[in-house]
């Protein structure tokens, strides 16, 4: 900062000139001497600094009044650029700008100003901002920033069996990971996994955990402690639960179901008058502990596709350099969907190579990045395939009501999973016959038959007893036999098709009560049972094969079906709503039929041969949620003698299902390779080592007044405890707490991410008390003393040259007027006043 | 010639303005301005009176202040039943009120008579274009609404029952799927119908302490003592005969004392009987605080908090600032002593109250109010007019005094205004903070940043009276000496033993000789305001960058709000290296002074409300 008021004083300009020197560097010295230079620098930093934060505003449109024509745009994410904030603001013409201004600051300090009292202000900011700019090199210059998911216990399963293998299940059920010979499960809820040797196995899962258990019994009564509960599956079908606390392995204990509804588990001491009901299995709590974390985009892209053989335990990391960040990119838009009336994805291909790094298990597997797109889900449509398609009658309905609800329904006839809907009530058949059309106007039936006294007769199914919970039994006729139908379910999927099922109890003439399921193929009706806990394994067994029992599903479930065949264009609906004999009429495309209830159907569209595709669907623009960042980001890959694959972004490379965190997402996609192998793949972010593994001791919430209510306002702090391991074990807990970091190894450890509380959002999902994992963020800040050295020299230089210097150059003019001031006469004029206006 | 009139007015010396008197047209002016702000001010009490002279209505003669003052746990704060209702209704009303009703009548009403509400135009949309789609789908779909939509078009208040028309489901619906434009709008107003549901709103009245010892125990909702259980699952588990609820370890007696309070409550009011309504509420209030008296909160807080609520959280006493704007802009361009000491007279009761108002928020929420936008801008202009009252006894011997004044009320009276007219945005609403803002640097960075932009507009203030002085012919006049050293120079001059130069121009202000000219002394102003806010804004800057190396892990991320304040910082180098270039520096400095405060603002309100980042809290 110049001296603010005053002219260019002592080594001015006109002063250097004096001196002789001439030349090119003479002319750069003046050149950066000048305050307009300076003032024309700074006022390219403002311009600079405005369009990469805010953006640039242009109109699209002659009539600049209206608002419409102006469109707002953020300049560093076209696709010339492809910048985030930090590149944007390190990238060279920035970095000239700057290093431009501190040559005009440093000059200009040098030549134009004296160092002399009265600008030692001056200098001081000058110091102080080229301080600051040294430290920005050697901060920015050297920035590393991540972040870095860490668990907060494993629990592992063992078993005294010799040859116990063990295979570990996500939480979806999918997926097993390898075997060992132990069980490990991340501590996450809904994680399960099998523990098998010769002649069976334990099945486990996490059903629970508590981090807040409150111990009641010992000498830790009232504390508090991280409890994991297991479901155990013995190997004999005995289920019971195992508690483990994490740090008090003495309070493993088991808990036992019972029949009591008031009090349906007891602890296995009470019964048996020991904890363990099985010693058999061991279960133990460990650290879960991290290694890696993960590279920020903020600082600059950091993409990686990661690669390994199926079943393999790690990953080996490949960076993608030169990927974009903002735009789409792809070759033809036959890759993508779009959506009508939006703007068309730009033709825009790219290709760019991913080498393998160092261990890498494919290391001439030339992995190619093909494609991007930054915001797009994989979707599924439905398109007619013509005449060489394969038949797959495909209808699009819609069924509105008289009150105005309206609901709309794609349906496969041929798809199992996408036959039905609305829980079955509404189901699409293709028949082949019309004798298959008669069966389905039929209501759903059993035949009896008992050929020892050559009884047989068909009844329609009216009422279930899980339905209607006083249904009584129907006696057959004077046989002795009676039944009650418990439940009905069609179109089970199994391994070998599809069947529908009768759940009946039949009561016999001496009084027993034996529940069998009858399938619509009678080979795999069968009888349970007597516990009725499942069927007896092994093939069909009737436990009274005097009677014989049928199952005619007729319209099942259904209360409308939609019919094509036999010919297959041919459509018909069958309605079972308010009649008990099921009515038929024909339907065609787009022309709505009324059936009973005040319903209207409509198939809007049919397609008899109809093709699935599956390809990323660009999400418009304005359905993007702000907030996503990468999530919805994927990446087209492909190789030599591969079918390319879109993959979704992953915001950490997991190592298994068993790994993954709530809220996060582990898809693999499988890559088949021309010579038979197969590549697992994952499009994540690049990861670097920690200096010291992090395991998670604790997490803790803080609230603030009446506990944790579920709001985010009722929350005060989170605080991970958190050890690093040493060549001697672990250090003790540090606490890292939201302001409050810690460093270790060169990097700063902060509270970055928590788990929080999240229900079961599906059937057979567990919910979770979260706080079962943190995330914190890893980053190293050298330079920043010499930053903060540099901004407070340049605070002192303020100080000074607004405070300090008018007080000196008062004194100075004071002392010179008085000098100059001729000694007053008595009468005489007084002087004019300095301050006097109208001097300019 | 009026030329040589107007140049002699200009010219006049700002430091003769003792020896001046106001003309005939002044004195008119002054009695104008202080009848019309007295209008202004008692307007609101006028018709009060008005209407106490009417039959009263039932939301009149309710007393609900002893429940107003009772305390509820509302995201981990206890705060006043008369806060919690306001904010509330400020989710589901904006910032109307029902049939001036207060905002813990319509709460209550809402709560009790829900059907009264079914068809009253109650949800408030803010969105301008989406109450215009709303009012064209739901007049295309029923034409006889068509008058009374256009009145929501204008009102932006909407029935439940047109928002819940499958219609305009419909287009909810299509409207939500535009995360970027109308999304917000359509989630603000499906949380305005969820939240006036009658159970949730008495679901969320958790009014009653816990029983227990441990302040982290969660406070127990009214429904939980007055509505029936669910029946159970298992019939053969009915014993036919209904079970009371009740909460473990609530003593019976209390318990059936709030339960009997709370149902005559709803019975009188649906019979509309205002008598056994405050008698039932009084029973409530009382009978409340016994559950646990150790865990309730001061009753000296709650009662300032419903208090402050129902002040409008004092934002009136912009009209005082106005009265002060109004005086003070006599004093300082006409000259005139009387003005100036009655306008800070007025600025000082003005400031008087707004402390009052900083003080009063800051016991209530139990922390220093600069954790939201509301806070930060009525608390940044707080600040600036305690700095302008330190400035004014600093220069109160010189041409300079009022200004700071003036400045200081021009802000001010904006940010009250801002919080008085656009509750929408700026939400007066005491929450608890986020864990990120529990730090000293909060209370440090924050205060800086924001008294340095509270000091930039107020240089913006003196350089729009700068430029519109040059606009009307003044002289490209400034301050010589920089803002500091003007106030030396003319404060040692006008003292006894000050130098020479000082003591010249100190003689030429008390004999009446002109002194520094209008022009001179506004660029004073603006370069005293701008070296002050210059310092504070670096400072404060580098305090942020400090906090977020420790928050976030780097001290400066290149965020919108971070590069906006940097910008901010950038014209004012440029301002002051361009003051030491150019020939017209009082020009160029107003000039960029005002595009400074430009920035500022642009910074606090788009880059706040349009780009987000990091600072998305303040």
């Amino acid at each position: 900062m110049p001296n603010t008021e005053s002219a260019p004083s002592a080594g001015s300009a006109a002063a250097i000139s004096s001196s002789g020197r001439s030349g090119l560097l003479s002319r750069l010295l003046d050149l950066f001497s000048s305050v307009r230079l300076g003032i024309t620098l700074l006022a390219l930093l403002f311009v600079y600094m405005a369009i990469g934060s805010a953006g640039v505003l242009y109109p699209i449109h002659p009539n600049v009044f209206h608002p419409d024509a102006w469109v707002h745009a953020q300049m560093r994410q076209w696709r010339s650029f492809e910048m985030t904030e930090f590149e944007w603001f390190h990238w060279w013409p920035f970095d000239v700008l700057l290093g431009l201004i501190c040559l005009n600051i440093a000059v200009t300090t040098v030549r134009r100003i004296p160092f002399r009292p009265i600008n030692f202000g001056v200098w001081t900011i000058h110091a102080g901002i080229l301080i600051l700019a040294a430290g920005s090199v050697v901060y920015f210059g050297t920035k590393v920033e991540g972040d870095a998911p860490v668990l907060r216990r494993k629990v592992v399963v063992t078993w005294n069996e010799p040859g116990a293998a063990a295979t570990r299940l996500a939480a979806d059920g999918t997926a097993p990971a390898a075997a060992s010979d132990a069980l490990v499960l991340s501590a996450v809820p809904g994680n399960r996994g099998r523990l098998e040797a010769d002649g069976g196995g334990y099945d486990v899962e996490i059903v629970d955990i508590d981090p807040q258990w409150e111990l009641l019994s010992g000498d830790d009564v009232g504390e508090r402690a991280y409890s994991v509960t297991l479901l155990v599956e013995a190997p004999d079908g005995e289920r019971f639960m195992r508690q483990v606390i994490a740090g008090r392995p003495e309070y493993t204990e088991d808990l036992l179901f019972t029949d009591d509804p008031n009090q349906p588990m007891q602890r296995s001491v009470k019964v048996n008058g020991t904890p363990i009901v099985d010693d058999g299995l061991q279960v133990e709590l460990a650290y879960e502990s991290q290694e890696w974390f993960y590279l920020a985009h903020q600082i600059s892209k950091a993409w990686a596709i990661y690669v390994r053989p199926p079943g393999a335990d790690t990953w080996a990391e490949r960076p993608v350099d030169g990927m974009p960040l903002y735009n789409d990119y792809v070759a033809s838009r036959d890759w993508v969907f779009e959506t009508p009336g939006d703007r068309p994805v730009e033709i825009d291909p790219i290709d760019l190579a991913v080498p393998p790094g160092a261990g890498d298990p494919f290391p001439n597997l030339d992995l190619r990045v093909t494609g991007y797109l930054r915001y797009a889900v994989e979707r599924s449509r439905i398109r007619e395939g013509g005449p060489a398609a394969a038949y797959n009658p495909t209808a699009f309905m819609t069924v509105s009501s008289d009150l105005g609800e309206r609901s709309e329904y794609r349906l496969q006839a041929l798809d199992p999973e996408a036959r039905r809907a609305d829980g079955g009530l509404l189901a699409f058949e293709s028949i082949g016959s019309e004798t298959q059309f008669d069966a389905l106007l039929m209501a759903p039936s059993l035949r009896f038959r008992i050929p020892e006294v050559d009884f047989e007769i068909e009844e329609e199914i009216r009422a279930v007893l899980l339905a209607q919970q006083e249904l009584a039994f129907t006696d057959l006729g004077d046989t002795g036999y009676a039944y009650r139908v418990v439940a009905v379910q069609d179109d089970i999927p199994l391994a070998s098709g599809e069947a529908s099922i009768a759940i009946i109890e039949i009561r016999t003439p001496d009084a027993r009560i034996l529940r069998r399921w009858v399938f619509d193929d009678p080979r795999l009706t069968r009888d349970v049972g007597p516990d009725m806990t499942g069927p007896v394994h092994g093939g069909p067994a009737l436990m009274d094969d005097a009677i014989e029992v049928e199952y005619r599903p007729g319209t099942g479930m259904a209360l409308l079906t939609l019919v094509v065949g036999p010919e297959t264009d041919r459509l018909r609906l069958v309605s079972s709503i308010g009649t008990d004999t099921p009515t038929a009429m024909p339907i065609e495309v787009g022309r709505p039929v009324a059936v009973e209830g005040g319903l209207t159907v409509a198939v809007d569209r049919f397609l008899p041969r109809a093709i699935v595709e599956r390809k990323p669907w660009i999400v418009p623009p304005n359905q993007r949620d702000r907030d996503a960042g990468t999530h919805f980001a994927m990446v087209r890959v492909e190789a030599p003698g591969v079918e390319p694959q879109w993959l979704p972004f992953h915001q950490y490379a997991f190592d298994g299902p068993e790994n993954l965190l709530r809220r996060f997402r582990f898809e693999p996609s499988t890559l088949r390779l021309a010579d038979g192998r197969e590549v697992e793949v994952i499009f994540s972010r690049q990861r670097l080592p920690l200096p010291a593994e992090i395991a998670l001791e604790e997490f803790i919430l803080t609230a603030h007044v009446g506990g944790f209510t579920g709001e985010s306002g009722s929350i005060r702090n989170w605080t991970s405890l958190i050890r690093f391991r040493t060549g001697e074990g672990w250090t003790e807990p540090q606490q890292v707490s939201v302001n409050d970091p810690v460093a270790y190894g060169g990097y700063s450890y902060f509270q970055s991410q928590w788990d929080p509380p999240d229900p079961a959002r599906e059937a057979g999902d567990r919910a979770s008390r979260g706080l079962n994992y943190t995330v914190l963020g890893v980053g190293n800040r050298h330079g920043i003393y010499t930053q903060l050295a540099g901004c407070t020299i340049a605070v002192l230089g303020m100080l000074y040259a607004f405070y300090v210097k008018p007080v000196i150059r008062r004194r100075q003019i004071e002392r010179a007027a008085a000098k100059a001031r001729p000694k007053p006469e008595p009468g005489g004029a007084a002087p004019q006043p300095v301050l006097a206006g109208g001097r300019a | 010639m009026n030329g040589s009139n107007e140049t002699k007015r200009r010219r006049r010396p700002v430091g003769a303005a003792r020896s001046q008197t106001p003309g005939d047209r002044i004195g008119r002016g002054l009695p104008v301005v202080l009848a019309a702000v007295a209008m202004l001010m008692f307007s609101a009490t006028t018709n009060a009176r008005e209407v106490d002279e009417r039959a009263a209505p039932f939301h009149e003669r309710v007393q609900l202040d002893p429940l107003g003052m009772s305390a509820v746990l509302v995201e981990g704060r206890l705060k006043s039943f008369g806060s919690h209702a306001s904010s509330t209704m400020h989710s589901i009303t904006g910032p109307r009120r029902i049939g001036g009703q207060s905002d813990a009548f319509t709460y209550l009403d809402l709560l009790i008579r829900p059907e009264a509400y079914a068809d009253a135009d109650v949800v408030y949309v803010k969105n301008k274009n989406v109450r215009q789609r709303i009012a064209d789908v739901a007049s295309a779909a029923n034409p006889a609404l068509e008058s009374r939509l256009e009145t929501s078009v204008k009102t932006g208040l909407f029935a439940p029952s047109v928002l819940r028309t499958p219609a305009i489901e419909d287009l909810l619906r299509t409207l939500e799927a535009d995360l970027v434009r109308t999304a917000r709008p359509v989630t603000e107003i499906r949380n305005a119908l969820t939240l006036s549901d009658p159970r949730l709103l008495l679901s969320r009245l958790r009014i009653i302490p816990p029983t227990a010892e441990d302040p982290q125990t969660r406070w127990h909702g009214l429904d939980e003592l007055v509505l029936p259980p669910a029946p159970p699952t298992d019939p053969s588990l009915a014993s036919g005969l209904p079970t009371l609820p009740t909460i473990e370890g609530l003593d019976p007696t209390l318990a059936s004392t709030i339960r009997g309070a709370w149902r005559e409550l709803v019975e009188g009011w649906r019979r509309g009987d205002a008598g056994e309504v405050n008698a039932a509420v009084a029973t409530l209030a009382a009978a409340v605080p016994e559950v646990n008296g150790d865990l309730y909160p001061e009753q000296a807080r709650l009662r300032w908090e419903h208090w402050y609520f129902e002040q409008g959280n004092l934002t009136w006493i912009w009209l005082v600032y106005l009265a002060s704007v109004a005086i003070l802009l006599l004093a300082v361009v006409y000259r005139w002593p009387t003005a100036l000491r009655i306008g800070m007279g007025a600025f000082g009761v003005a400031l008087a109250l707004q402390t009052f108002a900083v003080g009063l928020r800051w016991y209530v929420a139990g922390r220093w109010p600069n954790s939201n936008m509301f806070e930060a801008v009525t608390t940044a202009a707080w600040f600036g007019a305690v700095a302008a009252i330190a400035f004014e006894l600093w220069v109160r011997r010189t041409p300079l005094r009022g200004f700071f004044a003036l400045g200081a009320a021009v802000s001010c009276m904006v940010a009250l205004m801002s919080a008085h007219f656009l509750p929408v945005y700026l939400n007066p609403n005491i929450g608890n903070m986020m864990p990120v803002l529990h730090d000293v640097w909060l209370y440090i960075h924050t205060n800086v940043i924001i008294f340095s932009y509270c000091l930039i507009f107020m240089a913006a203030v003196s350089s729009a009276i700068y430029l519109v002085h040059r606009l009307f012919g003044g002289m490209p006049a400034y301050a010589r000496a920089g803002g500091t050293g003007m106030v030396l120079a003319t404060t040692a001059g006008a003292a006894s033993g000050g130098g020479a130069v000082a003591k010249v121009a100190g003689e030429a202000v008390r004999s009446g000789r002109p002194g520094p000219s209008f022009g001179e002394v506004l660029d004073g102003v603006t370069m005293v305001l701008m070296e002050l806010s210059f310092v504070m804004l670096w400072a404060g800057l580098v305090m942020g960058a400090i906090w977020a190396d420790h928050s976030w892990g780097r001290p400066w991320g290149w965020d919108p709000k971070e590069v906006f304040a940097l910008e901010t910082f950038v014209v004012f180098l440029l301002l002051v290296h361009v003051r030491w270039r150019v020939k017209d520096k009082g020009f160029w400095t107003a000039l960029l002074a005002l595009v400074g405060a430009g920035v500022m603002l642009f910074n606090w309100i788009v880059v706040n409300f349009v780009i987000t980042g990091l600072h998305s809290y303040a």
